[in-house]
């Protein structure tokens, strides 16, 4: 499974500051890969992304694309619909 | 909120028919359809109504105030008196609001971006509380909640709803968001969120950042008791990286030359109308288009001289509360902003006049 994220918006609105990331769970820990594999599940992923959220003020907007045996499935989640346990492992990542 | 994005509890149409479209399908529209807009139209009356009573905190009397130079755009709240801040440490991790280390009346930390948190907060409602006679970010005295540290090399700081959290920055793009006009601005969020809130997206989500950015600004002028002509105007000034060419993020004075680098480019925002932003990213580009109101904010307090904090500040916060339509375009604020300067220092004075020069020099007729 590949998972790349790309996360926009903010309090500095700059998009050159923005998170970039890609990671193959391939080259990840036994322990990562499976938090990564459960936390970006697609279906989690859809669930998350139809969740209510709150104030939008300064916050960042996430598009996460996974692929997996060839198909790829991407969302876009607002940074409140995303558990802070999630946060974490994407600030890990 | 009933015209969020998402998570509405109200009827979708009545959120995004306006009802001035609602009113001409009730005059010519089909039998069926006219009772539909009927019935729409009553239910967007009556949350106009809720709106109205949940934002009466704060609210200025309801006769207008006569004379020149009112002393007070508002009633002072009851029971004002003292901020109730509750600074917490995030750790690094996202979840909020984190371990409390500072409670109002404690002594610092020696947690350098808690204290910085603790004082600004306090400069803050300093500033609403004794300007505008606001009782803290809803009118009510709600505690003030800041959590700092909040997740890893976090480039961001933001307001969720009920609390404001600062990240550290990763040291490259940002090194702090721990700077008074940073936190000026997202406890404005919370103010607008109290006062009937402004739409996050396009221009009232512009207006949402501009206010922001104004209230932001008056802080750090106040809090450094800065003239007009002394003030730099910059929103978050040292908060960029070491390595970034740039002074700030926004520059309410000259928008458009707060950064220039490699890396960044170039600050995107627009002072006149005529380069209006027309974009999807940024919620419709609400951190680019605020520079257009922000500039036309600095022009009025340029061409009045004095404290930014005192008539300009007043008659900005004014408009916010009698504002009362989340969805407002640059040219309703800026005839609710003619409204309040008429209130707070006459028709025909001439603030009124250098306020609708400030307008018209950003391209915004009124």
């Amino acid at each position: 499974m590949i998972i790349e994220i790309a996360a926009q918006g903010g309090f500095g609105g700059i998009p050159a500051a923005s998170l970039h990331k890609t990671i193959d769970l391939a080259d990840q820990p036994e322990q990562m890969r499976q938090e990564l594999s459960d936390a970006f599940e697609p279906v989690e992923l859809a669930r998350l992304a139809s969740q209510p959220c709150g104030p939008d003020a300064d916050r960042m907007t996430y598009r996460i694309t996974v692929t997996e045996d060839r198909q790829s499935h991407s969302f876009t989640l607002k940074e409140q619909q995303i558990p802070p346990d999630m946060l974490d492992l994407i600030d890990q990542m | 909120m009933c015209l969020s994005l998402c998570g509405s509890r109200h009827h979708p149409i009545a959120c995004i028919v306006p009802p001035y479209m609602l009113r001409v399908l009730v005059l010519r529209g089909e039998p069926k359809i006219a009772d539909m807009a009927r019935t729409l139209l009553k239910q967007t009356e009556k949350l106009r109504d809720e709106r109205a009573e949940l934002t009466r905190a704060g609210l200025p009397p309801a006769q207008p105030l006569s004379g020149a130079f009112a002393a007070t755009a508002v009633s002072p709240a009851e029971g004002l008196c003292c901020p109730d801040r509750r600074i917490h440490d995030g750790q690094h991790r996202a979840a909020l609001p984190g371990r409390l280390v500072r409670s109002e009346g404690e002594g610092p930390t020696g947690i350098p971006d808690a204290d910085t948190a603790y004082d600004a907060a306090g400069q803050v409602f300093s500033l609403f509380a004794e300007e505008y006679g606001r009782n803290s970010l809803d009118g009510e005295g709600m505690p003030l909640t800041a959590t700092v540290h909040h997740r890893r090399d976090y480039n961001n700081a933001f307001w969720n709803g009920e609390q404001m959290a600062y990240g550290t920055g990763d040291g490259k793009v940002f090194r702090t968001f721990l700077e008074l006009s940073v936190i000026g601005h997202e406890m404005a969020h919370g103010v607008i969120q109290f006062s009937g809130g402004l739409i996050y997206e396009n221009q009232s989500g512009a207006l949402n950042e501009s206010i922001a950015d104004v209230f932001g600004a008056l802080s750090q002028q106040r809090a450094l008791g800065q003239e007009i002509h002394k003030a730099d105007w910059l929103i978050g000034r040292g908060i960029l990286g070491p390595g970034i060419n740039g002074t700030a993020l926004r520059s309410m004075k000259a928008p458009g030359t707060a950064y220039s680098d490699s890396m960044l480019g170039q600050d995107p925002q627009p002072w006149h109308m005529d380069h209006f932003v027309t974009t999807t990213d940024d919620n419709g580009g609400v951190h680019i288009n605020s520079g257009i109101p922000n500039h036309a904010f600095y022009l009025f307090c340029s061409y009045l001289g004095g404290r930014s904090w005192e008539l300009p500040g007043r008659i900005w916060y004014r408009a916010l509360q009698t504002l009362n339509n989340p969805m407002a375009s640059f040219s309703d604020w800026a005839d609710q902003t003619m409204d309040s300067a008429i209130e707070l220092a006459g028709r025909g004075s001439i603030e009124t006049v250098m306020l609708r020069r400030a307008w018209k020099l950003v391209g915004i007729a009124i």
